[in-house]
């Protein structure tokens, strides 16, 4: 396996919403084994890009190929390549877990048995809640239960659209530890986060991505490293070190989005 | 890199596998569905004498008809899209119009299943016998109402996004399939009032069971109403799916 290999190639994008250019001339790539955190402040455009990656949103221009598949020209074998966990994730409320389960795994072409679903929810310790419905479930259990069925079909790239939101911090450190197991399976992750903390533990690289525009890539530590010394990001620091927050701050301006 | 796309049967039956289970654990608008109808019929018994039997079975299910497409279906899609279920089906690689099918599928099976409950309970409670070619053509007429109301639904969903807005208007358009059909259809409203509601999406379903269900008698009133209900359901089916929205944002 190249883990050099590109597993998703965005190249180009537009997205229009009406006369709004959302996401203008968008480009980046995900490897495989690599996990990828888009950052932006709410309305950048981040959502817009993940929805047209997932085949959600009609874009206008540009080209995305998932595992080598544009997804235009190709849409279900794109889809097949892609485990996604979308922001507000809802599930039928009348099911249960396991049904649920069993739903995605047929979606996805599975057959898997009882026994072998059960074992997917005893991995992250759920099996005595394979008959709850998954609103009974508290925030950490119901992420649990999303990456799984994200990850069911053991696909080339999954994306995760703020996953951690509203987690406690053991909650938090546990799904970091299932997305940096993904990548050493050598999936590669896509993930949007407002949390610095997340995109600077979990990420191999970043894109940082304002009023529709990518506006740098790079590792975290070259991010720090190459804005460190600039007066807008010292001014903004709040303990005398430079943290990735700082240049996220500092590059995107201090102003309140809606 | 070698992708394999999943056997669009597997897909279909594991999304009709879920969605017979989401209406089972949903019961309450299936009883409801049920219940009006065999209510209606019950306490129609008197009238059979003056207004035949097939004009108050036509009627039961016309009215189980309306239920289920305006308050089963209609209201469960507009609940889905809002919570993003739909969202979250269609990033499988699924196309759109199998989830819709196996949602579709569903509610025909329900409709089997009202139209059977009224021939059983007209039957038994009321006495009306058919012939076995007035039974099998009744269920294929159902069929081809209940088309006309879930695609009513369809456009309704289609043209309003708030969930609660839809579930207010489908129960103010129950209302009034159900003054039409009781009070206008009867002509206590006066003969324009009855024109109306003859040629309304539910006068022309009834018009089309009752015809159904004494085939001897069928006239062409009775394909003029097949007629109108098939126009009915094209241009309703059309305006749902053009101004359909699979997210509410």
């Amino acid at each position: 396996m190249n883990n050099h290999e590109q597993i998703l190639n965005v190249e180009g994008l537009n997205v229009y919403y009406g006369t709004t250019h959302a996401v203008q001339n968008v480009s980046f790539d995900v490897k495989r084994g690599e996990i990828f955190g888009l950052l932006g402040p709410n309305g950048a455009g981040k959502t817009s890009t993940l929805s047209a990656i997932e085949g959600l949103l009609n874009y206008h221009s540009g080209s995305i190929s998932v595992a080598g598949h544009n997804n235009k020209a190709k849409p279900l074998h794109a889809k097949a390549a892609l485990g996604v966990q979308l922001q507000s994730t809802s599930f039928q409320p009348e099911l249960t877990i396991l049904e649920i389960l069993q739903l995605y795994a047929g979606i996805y072409g599975l057959s898997l048995r009882k026994e072998e679903l059960m074992g997917k929810l005893q991995d992250i310790k759920l099996a005595d809640a394979a008959n709850k419905k998954f609103g009974q479930l508290s925030g950490g259990q119901q992420q649990r239960v999303s990456l799984v069925i994200a990850t069911i079909h053991t696909p080339q790239l999954v994306l995760l659209d703020e996953p951690t939101t509203g987690l406690d911090p053991q909650s938090r450190r546990q799904l970091w530890e299932r997305i940096e197991g993904i990548r050493e399976k050598g999936h590669g992750v896509l993930l949007t986060t407002h949390s610095m903390e997340e995109a600077q533990s979990v990420c191999d690289r970043i894109g940082i991505i304002d009023h529709g525009k990518v506006i740098e890539v790079n590792t975290p530590e070259a991010l720090i490293e190459k804005h460190k010394d600039e007066p807008e990001v010292i001014r903004v620091s709040r303990k005398g070190r430079i943290t990735l927050e700082d240049v996220f701050i500092a590059l995107t301006g201090t102003e309140i989005r809606s | 890199m070698e992708i394999n796309i999943p056997k669009s049967s597997t897909v279909f039956s594991a999304l009709l596998r879920a969605d017979f289970t989401t209406q089972w654990r949903n019961r309450r608008s299936a009883v409801l569905a049920l219940l009006i109808p065999v209510i209606i019929l019950i306490s129609w018994k008197g009238i059979i004498v003056k207004y035949g039997g097939a004009f108050v079975l036509s009627s039961s299910i016309a009215l189980g008809l309306v239920a289920i497409g305006l308050m089963g279906y209609t209201n469960s899609v507009a609940r889905d899209r809002d919570k993003g279920i739909f969202q979250r089906l269609r990033v499988a690689p699924i196309p759109s119009w199998a989830i819709m099918i196996s949602r579709l599928t569903v509610q025909l099976t329900m409709i089997l299943i009202v139209t059977i409950c009224v021939f059983i309970t007209g039957y038994y409670v009321d006495g009306i016998h058919l012939s076995a070619v007035g039974y099998l053509l009744t269920v294929i007429s159902a069929l081809v109402g209940g088309a006309v109301y879930l695609s009513l639904g369809q456009m309704i969903v289609g043209l309003i996004k708030n969930p609660e807005t839809v579930n207010s208007t489908t129960r103010l358009v129950y209302f009034v399939f159900i003054i039409t059909g009781m009070i206008g259809g009867l002509g206590f409203l006066g003969d324009i009032a009855q024109k109306l509601a003859r040629w309304s999406p539910y006068g022309t379903v009834q018009t089309m069971l009752a015809g159904s269900l004494q085939p001897d008698l069928w006239h062409n009133e009775t394909t003029m109403a097949l007629l109108v209900t098939l126009g009915y359901t094209l241009f309703f089916a059309f305006m749902g799916i053009k101004k359909f929205k699979w997210n509410t944002r």
